[in-house]
């Protein structure tokens, strides 16, 4: 049985103190990203901003339609990839979930998000569907690196990047999302 | 030693603390290999940190198996920064 009684020795301290980061750093070495999540989540995006576009565009219940569904095509993609990541690893890290889900893991990656679907928006209502493709696969791309970007953080520091929203909390903001998209096509 | 925390003062339960800082949550036998103690070990130092407040635990499971998913809490959090704090005061007392 190990001591209970406080170390004394600082040389004991120090040494407790490695150990305790070794076991850290034994864990997060061996935390592996599910494989294909940087593809399939451009694909995912891409597919979200591009029917999103093109469903507030059209103004109709079928365009509608269309941009839940790409919004569905999101979520699953997230969910899956959230839940491969927990079954290889035995943890979870709410901080890989909002950098998937919401793409929170850095400014650039939001601003490239908000600009390609401001963007594929605009050219689906002048019926640039060139443009909306273009600016569906950047955002895709954007936030693909974003999330490349996030676990190089996370991989030097973890400690500082493993907070995020819980599932819960993703939940009901995925929830208010659809909501909102949905008032946004049938008020517009 | 002021602000040495006699619930962490076992090396395991630092580890085990620690370790916890770099994830949200992590299933039992994960834990137990990254701090390479036994099933029986790694049950005490929970159940004891759990009773105090410092981690909280949950059944679930892991691809098909019940398992118990464990995290650190606020208070927990709280408690392993200043047990820490004054492990390195010590060792700075002597640098």
């Amino acid at each position: 049985m190990e001591s209970t009684t406080p170390p004394r020795d600082p040389r004991d301290a120090r040494a407790e103190l490695a150990a305790a980061d070794q076991a850290r750093e034994r864990l997060t070495d061996g935390l592996r990203l599910p494989s294909g999540l940087h593809p399939a989540l451009a694909v995912a995006v891409a597919v979200q901003v591009g029917t999103a576009g093109a469903g507030i565009a059209a103004q109709t219940a079928a365009g509608l339609g269309v941009l839940l569904a790409g919004l569905a095509v999101f979520l699953v993609v997230a969910a899956v990839s959230l839940h491969r990541f927990r079954s290889i690893n035995g943890v979870r890290v709410d901080g890989l979930a909002s950098q998937v889900v919401l793409g929170s893991g850095g400014t650039t990656s939001s601003l490239v998000y908000l600009g390609s679907f401001g963007a594929a928006t605009w050219a689906a209502f002048e019926s640039l569907w060139w443009l909306v493709a273009v600016a569906s696969v950047v955002g895709g791309i954007g936030y693909a690196l974003g999330a490349r970007r996030w676990w190089r953080a996370y991989r030097n520091d973890p400690v500082a990047h493993a907070g995020g929203a819980s599932p819960r909390l993703l939940a009901v903001i995925a929830l208010i999302a659809c909501l909102g998209f949905v008032v946004l096509v049938v008020v517009g | 030693m002021a602000g040495l925390d006699p619930l962490i003062h076992a090396p395991a339960r630092l580890r085990l603390l620690t370790t916890l800082t770099a994830v949200s949550e992590a299933e039992f036998a994960t834990m137990r290999e990254a701090l390479d103690v036994s099933d029986s070990v790694l049950s005490k130092h929970i159940s004891a940190l759990v009773t105090a407040g410092y981690l909280r635990s949950r059944k679930g499971t892991l691809e098909g198996r019940r398992t118990t998913w464990v995290g650190l809490t606020t208070q927990g959090r709280r408690a392993l920064r200043q047990h820490v704090a004054a492990l390195r005061q010590l060792i700075d007392g002597v640098d």
